[in-house]
């Protein structure tokens, strides 16, 4: 038995052989090649100062080699006495082997590659990164197992058409998800927005971005309310960067709103001079209130009425002379009740001691007088900084603005509105504080003494720029 | 058995349905009042839940008080016509007008006020008893709730003294008094508030209407809508002057072409109304141009299309309470022809919001202004509407007694909730 084996090795010793022989020469060759592409790669990545050729050049350098030994192999079966059959089928697994090896080396390229690419736009979510990498390698995958099938004669037509209905399907059911994650590489690729910035959409959304999702930005409103901005809306719409995060104040101001209630006292006067005696009696809270009831009763009138003493002796003793002298008594000079009641009655008490007749008005227009009972309420609005504080005074009830001028000024005894006090106090502007302290309130209206506060701010912070 | 009444109806309207007419911070101030009233129970007692203001306003303000977590409740006393009869004359001689009262009326008022008294199921903190006809409830106030409130809703400045001193005993008991004008109130020993009555621009009396419902409606009582409309909404009432509102728009007539509509209903509290009805069917009853409409409680819509098809509105009452239907007139930017009385000084600012009238010839000529300068008419009718928003609204007038549920725990001026 041996000896036949031996006569059989010494016939066929060079069929043997020589595919051994063409398997370690293809060895030695392709090494040899693979070493000389790789030094000339190595050139040409350099001069062209490619950043990523150690990872193309590390990831590639081993499947090169595996490479190397699959082609030695086909080449030396090609060569060798086995059937053709046998070469085939060998050929085949050769194939589907280098068929793996390339998709996984490919794959392998692209995700390092892509990594650090994304990872240089370090506003993409880690989220998106891992989708897109994972949506890639799937692809490859497919593609790979569809050549292989191929090669092994199986049928892909139909498996061709299945993907594509349901790649189709796929993308018709996350189109929107798909917009958002493509609007979001977009937004960050081209550096638009980042997270502190103070953003304002065309269709009323604002807020702080806090965070930027894979397919959502996050931004905190200005009632603290936290909005979900798709990404495609951001690119679709204009957006409008009012700044970069202002100086943050040491106390946040928390806005407070104030309601009132009326409640009747009894008092009642027919002629100046009683007006003048209860006037003399009466609490602040009632000299509070009809010098101060006409702003909110009135509030959209320009210009507005004067106090209530003022129109009621004007409208029903038909008295205008002390009716436009009551009028001139100016509220704003007085940062207490107490001397504004002082300067009431003298006008009127001055006025008395020039008439030798007191007129007493008709039954039923008496003056009547009125004590403001104040409920002062928090709100849920809270202001870090000026442009958070200009984005609340935009949306805050008027009673809220009314509250912090005029009733925090003057029946609070503050001497100066609550804005001024916290934006001097807590932001260090002391010129802003001014302007806003030096406004008359009384001669806007709320809406009109609201837009010029925010105007001032306005000033005060920087320029906005719009993109979109 | 005195009624209670059943709140399975609720509002459509939601609080928040409110926010793009006032503005979310009124809402969510309202919310942060209801929160510090957490816990009170309020019952409001009435004599009807249908016609007139007083029903009208609490079938807006229960559910919407019990939407802002205020458990709200509604029960009305129970009166035979007899009585009814009687709290109509205490009504009209509240107002000043001269009645008949007998002692046997006041007997009546006592009887009924009693049995009620002792019928009733009582609970809750906070007891709000709206108008004269339930005044003797107060003295349950040992028994039940922790505060009585007694809403005024008619003027009492210059009443029947024998019918307000036959009333004082039962007013000065109650915690707190609420009237709807600084003028109509008499001294008191106990707190006074004033609170202005209010609309709701979402019901059906005041909401938008399509011009598709407002032709059904003319269509249906054949108003030409080509020729100006002059119209009055308000019960057949004496107080209300339908008669003044004819002569004066038949002096307006001879030269302007314009039609007249007297729209209005009766209460089950008011039995006097077929009577003046009848009165005013028989002056028009010549004139083509005048269309007197008998329209039931719960026509809001017809209502609202009329006022909305109206050139001008008149009020010409010789007395009034507060004069809602002046406000909804104001709310639909309509300029508005006024008696100078009651709650209508307090919105129509002459010559600003609307024309103040003291006599069937200022009527008169108001009317020939407002139909020969358009333009003039509707700045005035817009001033209106803004007045209504800012003053008038439902919202505000919950804030009010929320506000007066508070303040009557409180004497301070000032309270930090």
């Amino acid at each position: 038995m041996i000896k036949k084996i031996i006569e059989w090795l010494i016939v066929n010793w060079l069929s043997l052989t020589s595919p051994i022989i063409v398997f370690f020469a293809c060895i030695v060759i392709s090494i040899w090649a693979r070493r000389r592409l790789f030094r000339y790669l190595e050139k040409v990545f350099s001069q062209r100062n490619w950043n990523n050729k150690d990872i193309f050049l590390n990831t590639t350098k081993t499947p090169f080699f595996q490479w190397c030994i699959i082609l030695g192999a086909y080449i030396s079966f090609q060569l060798s006495p086995v059937p053709d059959q046998f070469k085939t089928f060998f050929g085949k697994i050769l194939s589907s082997i280098f068929i793996i090896t390339l998709t996984w080396t490919i794959i392998m390229l692209i995700e390092r590659i892509f990594r650090i690419y994304l990872k240089k736009l370090d506003i993409i979510p880690s989220g998106t990164t891992r989708m897109i990498i994972s949506g890639l390698k799937i692809a490859f995958s497919i593609v790979a197992i569809l050549i292989m099938l191929d090669l092994w004669g199986m049928p892909v037509t139909p498996l061709m058409l299945l993907l594509f209905i349901g790649v189709l399907t796929a993308l018709f059911a996350g189109r929107d998800e798909i917009l958002n994650i493509f609007a979001g590489f977009e937004v960050a690729r081209n550096n638009l927005i980042k997270v502190g910035n103070y953003i304002k959409l065309e269709t009323g959304e604002e807020g702080y971005i806090f965070e930027i999702a894979k397919t959502y930005i996050h931004i905190k409103s200005p009632d603290n309310k936290i909005l979900l901005i798709p990404n495609s809306k951001i690119l679709r719409s204009v957006v409008t960067i009012l700044s970069e995060q202002p100086k943050r104040a040491t106390q946040p101001f928390r806005f407070s709103s104030r309601l009132h209630l009326k409640e009747l006292t009894g008092l009642k006067a027919k002629n100046i001079q009683e007006l003048v005696d209860i006037l003399k009696t009466v609490d602040d809270s009632i000299i509070y209130y009809h010098t101060h009831n006409f702003i909110e009763e009135f509030q959209y009138l320009t210009p507005q009425p004067a106090n209530d003493f003022a129109l009621w002796v004007s409208d029903a003793l038909g008295d205008h002379v002390l009716g436009e002298k009551l009028s001139n008594v100016d509220t704003f000079e007085f940062s207490t009740i107490g001397a504004l009641r002082e300067r009431i009655i003298n006008v009127i008490q001055e006025e008395i001691s020039k008439r030798h007749e007191i007129k007493d008005t008709l039954p039923g227009r008496e003056f009547h007088f009125i004590r403001s009972l104040s409920a002062v309420i928090p709100t849920s609005y809270v202001a870090h900084d000026l442009r958070e504080f200009i984005e609340i005074l935009r949306v805050v009830s008027l009673d809220t603005l009314y509250f912090h001028v005029f009733e925090s000024r003057l029946r609070l005894h503050k001497g100066v509105n609550d804005f001024s006090i916290w934006i001097n106090d807590c932001l260090g502007e002391k010129t802003l504080a001014d302007e806003i302290a030096v406004l008359d309130p009384y001669s806007y209206t709320l809406e009109g003494l609201r837009t010029m506060i925010i105007n001032l701010i306005e000033k005060n912070l920087e320029k906005d720029y719009a993109v979109g | 058995m005195p009624l209670d009444k059943d709140l399975s109806y609720q509002s459509k309207a939601k609080l928040h349905d409110y926010v793009p007419i006032v503005g979310r911070g009124t809402i969510e101030a309202l919310y942060t009042l209801a929160e510090a009233l957490s816990g009170k129970t309020v019952i409001n007692i009435n004599s009807t839940f249908s016609g007139g203001g007083v029903a009208e306003i609490l079938t807006r303000m229960v559910p919407l008080l019990n939407q802002l977590g205020v458990d709200t409740r509604w029960m009305v006393i129970k009166g035979n016509e007899d009585f009814f009869t009687v709290t109509k004359k205490f009504h009209n001689a509240l107002h000043g007008r001269k009645e008949n009262i007998t002692p046997e009326d006041y007997d009546l008022f006592l009887d009924v006020g009693k049995k009620n008294v002792e019928e009733m199921q009582l609970t809750g903190d906070i007891i709000f008893v709206h108008d004269p006809q339930p005044i003797i409830l107060i003295s349950k106030k040992e028994e039940v709730g922790e505060r009585w409130i007694w809403r005024c809703h008619i003027d009492v400045s210059n009443p029947d003294m024998d019918v307000w001193n036959f009333l004082y005993p039962y007013i000065i008991h109650y915690h707190g008094t609420v009237f709807s004008a600084p003028n109509f109130t008499r001294k008191l020993p106990n707190r006074q508030f004033l609170i202005h009555p209010s609309i709701d621009p979402l019901s059906d009396k005041n909401r938008e209407l399509p011009e598709s419902t407002i032709d059904q409606v003319l269509n249906k009582y054949g108003l030409d809508r080509e020729k100006p409309i002059i119209l009055q909404v308000s019960r057949f009432d004496y107080l209300k002057d339908p008669v003044g509102v004819i002569e004066a728009f038949e002096m307006v007539r001879k030269s302007i072409p314009c039609q007249l509509v007297l729209a209005g209903g009766t209460a089950t509290d008011d039995p006097e109304s077929d009577k003046v009805l009848e009165e005013v069917r028989d002056r028009a009853s010549n004139n083509n141009d005048i269309h007197i409409l008998l329209i039931p409680p719960e026509s809001d819509v017809e209502i609202n299309a009329l006022q909305r098809a109206a050139t001008i509105i008149m009020q010409k009452s010789i007395k009034e309470g507060f004069g809602l239907t002046v406000t909804e007139a104001l709310w639909k930017a309509k300029p508005v022809v006024a008696s100078s009385v009651g709650g209508i000084q307090l919105q129509v600012k002459n010559k600003f919001t609307g024309l103040l009238c003291h006599s069937i010839d200022g009527a008169a000529y108001a009317l020939k202004l407002l139909l020969t300068n358009p333009e003039y008419a509707m700045q005035l009718g817009k001033n209106g509407q803004e007045h209504v928003k800012q003053n008038f609204l439902i919202t505000r007038h919950l804030k009010d007694y929320l506000m007066l549920f508070l303040f009557l725990y409180y004497d301070n001026d000032v309270i930090y909730l």
